[in-house]
């Protein structure tokens, strides 16, 4: 292949996986928002939590597969106590307030990943199993980032069987759609928001995790991949799972080669064309709910 | 003169047809009713003519003009009123500050921002006036949302009537109401609409037959018949479409 | 109920506190009063349309930062330009932008309007770091020395020194105050309220909701950008880090919060608790954010009415106490 084409390629690969990163986060997020109307300005904090832990469970162990478990299962239980203990309470006062609260969640997350970890990017070295390149067609390519493309998508699939063959999933869909609706029918609707909640924060987790060595560990993650993913979200529509993922791999590739040719204006153009879908169709380009 | 007329009316929300090939005609200055089975369109019909909604097909014409896409706000203009048949008060602002709200408006004071609003004399008497009227000057500094639902109610018709409107749509205006309370609705109504053109849905026969002068029977988005309260009382299909739905 | 009387002496005392401040306070909280007041009326212009039209600005940082930076670029570039001249050019900048947004901000509100604001004040920001020639990138411009105070043909106060510029900034900010108090107070400040309650209502009593909600936002950012152009002539550095990142935006949302949305002083009581508790609190600890942060979400979570509105329930339980 020429050069060009092989950086056309590699670049559509790197944006491949980025993308699902943010989908990881980006669904989450849209469920949480589709079911139980809050957007979540913390979450992409929590996915930065996954992070800080992996890289504290891979200094300890010095394993990255337990990391890799152990992190987002940690960053889940504490999405799961927020959810419990900050978000129930002031879901009384309203939309205004469940908003604000998230955002102080955010500081205080990003204050205390400061206070505990410092201010300096940590390094999470790729374990030598995924490290290393790999042909792909022609391509030398990182093995980490196929990992990286390859867990993705398990793990969607995973969810994908559970959300739409098994009676939870019903559940849980059914409560994106109505959710007083499926509280009138007797189920238990406090138990499966906490219960969604703690599993989109588990997927952002585990987007924080693997993030780490692609992207470096430092406070400033959750700022770039939160506003990505709230542009994957605003943009492909609340509560539209489709809609995230077709945006999300979107918008990776236009970082990707955005930042690769046009390095000024591709943030700009990022947010332009979220500012435009929002003021055309307030409900994203997918979503349905308000 | 016809005051206010639609023609072809056709409205679909995603798929669901609610209004079909409509032709509605108000004389100025009668009293007509709009009644009809639940679900057969009449509030969507109103939403259609005030604006709320755009018609999917058809026209509206107000006045001998089309206004088919003109806005509520535009409407309220020309000189068009509306009550809603679930409150749409100012829940927060006192009964006072309501039909100020309203008064400010038929004053054209829109864009005021070089006088104190409490210190405009002639707005605060226009306003305390109108609130005798609907007799509810006892309760001008009790917020809306906690007045008792009658006076509500009244503070609902008021507000549609205080921008003194030519053409008046009351949606349900009893809803909701008690034999008295009714009553004195319709005594309220009747003297507050003098001299205008009056467009009310009702499921109350007794208001229906005290107040209107003509009646459109609409069913299933398309009118079933217009005509005098007499001869709509006798019309079979009506009664037909009606069966156990009325209130004799 | 207060009197003519007690309020006129309440306004006399605090004007004379005012006066006499500059020499009851060093220089160092003399500047925290003056960053205090400018956050004040930053904060009340969020309040503007927060309290008051019911929408959350969540980049109200591209008005306030806006009008720091035209202040900085107007004086790097253009020689002797003169004081007020200077200042009202960072509102109308502010007022400019505000009034580019508004076709967008008008049609939406709610969750989407948030949204909105953050992402024209993101891409505001990421267009201040990436044009450095123009903006001075991370760095910022510097502002070399406050122009004099000129009454042409009168006099030319010297703004270098510090209890001047104390007493213009007070004034600026205080004039401001006063004339959004009385914005509040006229037939168009009861139009927003009247739009927060039931807006559907206020369409059908005759109001273009879109041309009010737009002069509203336009009232709201040219505010906004004055508070800037003082805080930058106070600063003397602008750099987007301060006047136009994200945190500049929940600054005042927070001030605002916790002293009372519901309340025209609200933002001010929340603005002194916030100046208070950071120079507090930086005596023991640098994790200020920390302490915002958790301040923030108490508030949320037990005192959403803000401190204010807690006053007024105990007020309230007092006098129906006495009543019984």
């Amino acid at each position: 292949m020429s050069p060009t084409t092989v950086l056309y390629v590699a670049q559509a690969l790197h944006g491949l996986a980025y993308g699902m990163l943010l989908f990881l986060i980006a669904s989450g997020l849209t469920l949480i928002f589709g079911m139980m109307g809050i957007l979540n300005l913390a979450h992409a904090s929590f996915a930065m939590l996954a992070a800080y832990f992996c890289y504290s469970v891979m200094k300890v162990t010095g394993n990255f597969w337990a990391a890799l478990v152990f992190a987002p299962l940690i960053a889940g239980i504490v999405g799961v106590l927020t959810e419990r203990f900050l978000l129930r309470p002031v879901h009384k006062h309203g939309h205004l307030a469940e908003l604000l609260i998230t955002v102080g969640i955010m500081m205080v997350i990003l204050e205390v990943v400061k206070l505990f970890w410092g201010t300096e990017s940590l390094v999470v070295k790729v374990p030598a199993s995924l490290s290393g390149l790999v042909q792909v067609a022609g391509l030398t390519y990182p093995v980490y980032r196929l990992f990286v493309i390859g867990l993705s998508l398990l793990i969607l699939g995973f969810m994908a069987l559970i959300l739409f063959k098994t009676r939870l999933g019903k559940i849980v869909r059914a409560a994106v759609s109505d959710a007083e609706m499926v509280s009138a029918l007797g189920i238990n609707t406090p138990l499966v928001f906490m219960l969604v909640f703690g599993i989109g924060i588990w997927l952002a987790g585990v987007a924080g995790a693997v993030a780490g060595p692609l992207l470096t560990v430092f406070p400033g993650m959750a700022d770039q991949l939160g506003m990505d993913a709230f542009v994957v979200v605003v943009v492909g529509g609340f509560g539209s799972l489709l809609g995230a993922f077709i945006i999300a791999l979107f918008l990776g590739e236009l970082n990707a080669y955005g930042i690769q040719f046009i390095p000024r204006l591709a943030p700009i153009l990022m947010f332009a064309f979220m500012a435009l879908v929002l003021a055309f169709k307030p409900m994203g380009l997918f979503g349905e709910r308000e | 003169m016809i005051i206010l007329e639609t023609k072809g009316l056709y409205h679909a929300f995603k798929g669901l047809e609610v209004l079909f090939d409509v032709n509605f005609q108000v004389e100025e200055g009668e009293r007509h009713a709009l009644i009809g089975p639940n679900g057969a369109g009449k509030t969507t019909l109103f939403n259609v003519i005030t604006g709320h909604y755009h018609a999917t097909g058809g026209q509206v014409f107000f006045k001998g003009k089309e206004v088919t896409r003109f806005t509520p706000h535009e409407l309220t203009r020309m000189g068009m009123g509306r009550s809603f048949q679930i409150t749409s008060t100012f829940g927060r602002m006192t009964a006072f500050q309501n039909i100020r709200q309203a008064v400010l408006s038929k004053n054209k004071i829109r864009f005021q921002m070089f006088r104190k609003l409490d210190k405009m004399q002639a707005i605060t008497r226009e306003t305390e006036e109108m609130l005798k009227r609907i007799n509810l000057i006892e309760q001008r500094n009790i917020p809306a949302g906690m007045l008792s639902y009658g006076k509500n109610r009244a503070l609902e018709i008021s507000m549609a009537l205080a921008t003194d409107p030519d053409l008046v749509m009351l949606d349900e205006p009893t809803a909701g109401m008690s034999r008295d309370e009714t009553r004195t609705a319709v005594e309220l109504i009747r003297h507050l609409t003098e001299g205008k053109t009056v467009v009310i849905i009702e499921h109350d026969m007794d208001v229906i037959f005290s107040l209107a002068d003509r009646i459109t029977v609409l069913h299933y988005g398309r009118i079933l018949a217009t005509g005098t309260p007499s001869e709509i009382r006798d019309n079979p299909a009506v009664k037909e479409a009606y069966l156990g739905e009325m209130e004799y | 109920m207060r009197t003519k009387l007690t309020r006129w002496l309440f306004w006399g005392a605090l004007t004379a506190l005012l006066l006499l401040l500059p020499f009851l306070l060093n220089f160092y909280y003399l500047n925290m009063f003056i960053a205090f007041a400018v956050y004040s009326l930053y904060a009340v212009t969020l309040n503007i349309l927060l309290g008051y039209m019911g929408v959350l600005s969540f980049g109200h940082a591209m008005f306030f930062g806006t009008g720091a930076y035209t202040v900085a670029l107007v004086l790097r570039h253009i020689e002797g330009f003169p004081l007020i001249p200077t200042i009202l050019a960072g509102g109308l900048a502010a007022g400019l932008l505000a009034l580019i947004l508004c076709p967008l901000l008008v049609r939406v509100s709610g969750t989407a309007f948030a949204m909105l604001t953050l992402a024209f004040s993101m891409v505001i920001f990421v267009a201040a770091l990436k044009f450095r020639e123009v903006t001075g990138g991370e760095d910022g411009i510097n502002i070399a020395a406050v122009p004099p105070l000129k009454i042409p043909g009168l006099v030319s106060i010297d703004m270098t020194d510090k209890i001047h510029f104390y007493y213009f900034a007070i004034a600026v900010v205080a004039l401001c105050l006063y004339l959004l108090w009385f914005y509040t107070k006229t037939p168009f400040g009861s139009h927003i309220t009247a739009i927060r309650d039931n807006a559907l209502r206020m369409d059908y009593l005759g109001f273009n909701l879109a041309q009010t909600r737009a002069i509203n936002l336009l009232v709201s950012g040219t505010f906004a950008g004055i508070a800037g152009a003082v805080h930058a002539l106070l600063m003397k550095l602008v750099s987007t880090v301060g006047v136009l990142d994200i945190n500049t935006s929940f600054k005042p949302l927070m001030m605002a919060y916790i002293g009372g949305i519901g309340n025209f002083f609200g933002p001010l009581v929340g603005s002194a608790v916030l100046h208070i508790l950071e120079d507090v609190v930086i005596r023991f600890t640098d994790r200020i954010g920390l302490i915002n942060g958790a301040i923030f979400i108490l508030v949320v979570l037990f005192a959403p009415q803000g401190l204010i509105g807690i006053f007024q329930n105990l007020k309230a339980k007092r006098s129906a106490k006495e009543r019984s």
